[in-house]
């Protein structure tokens, strides 16, 4: 199927690459449509793409890169989603949203407290948010910012 | 906006199937307890407002600003090694 979009022209996609998420992104509740797009080659950070609005599209990356040893409770999370809590585990991919102030690039952040969990089996996703964690909504990405 | 006095224990509701209730009052602390359905979103405002705006940040990125961050990731050693 063909999807348009403001950043990327029209593109050719696999109606099993789209990734649902039934409770939206935060502040686009009503946008549940997305798709993973490479940013470059061998670049960590990737659009994720809305199917349902052409100009929308946020930058993601792997929390793991930053914070190694990056941990949050996933079982609310699955419990919500009516996911499988035991196994199946291998299916689950997490990332963060990334924010980059206007014409700032090194003072890139990433948001330790609202990741975005995918189950790449069920093609379903969710936007967790994080009360009381020791993580922050702006933890700096770059070195030297 | 509707302000309501209630004693520890007692309830609100808010419509049919949201109930509210004082669970606990600690000098200007208070613990409420939320019954609501599942598919309401109840979260703490200034975490949901701090997750909304990054969320806003990030849809407005521009390619030029990533390629340019890709490069300094690339020149720099990552935070936190």
């Amino acid at each position: 199927m063909k999807i348009h979009t403001t950043r990327f022209g029209t593109i050719q996609i696999k109606k099993e690459k789209i990734i649902n998420m039934p409770y939206g992104m935060l502040g686009f509740l009503d946008k549940k449509q997305y798709l993973i797009l490479q940013h470059q080659e061998n670049s960590p950070f990737i659009w994720y793409q809305s199917v349902d609005d052409p100009g929308l599209a946020f930058v993601i990356t792997n929390p793991f890169l930053f914070i190694p040893d990056y941990n949050i409770d996933l079982k609310t999370p699955l419990k919500e989603m009516s996911w499988d809590t035991d196994g199946e585990k291998n299916s689950l991919e997490l990332y963060i949203v990334v924010n980059i102030p206007k014409g700032m690039p090194h003072r890139m952040t990433g948001n330790f407290i609202g990741p975005i969990l995918i189950n790449t089996k069920l093609n379903q996703a969710v936007q967790i948010v994080l009360s009381n964690s020791p993580y922050t909504h702006k933890f700096p990405l770059l070195k030297n910012n | 906006m509707l302000i309501l006095t209630r004693k520890l224990g007692e309830k609100i509701t808010i419509g049919d199937d949201i109930t509210v209730t004082l669970v606990e009052i600690k000098g200007k602390q208070v613990k409420l307890g939320i019954e609501a359905p599942k598919h309401i979103e109840i979260h703490r405002l200034e975490v949901y407002e701090r997750i909304r705006e990054e969320n806003l940040g990030s849809s407005d990125i521009n390619d030029s600003d990533l390629s340019r961050a890709l490069a300094l990731y690339r020149s720099t050693e990552i935070v936190n090694k």
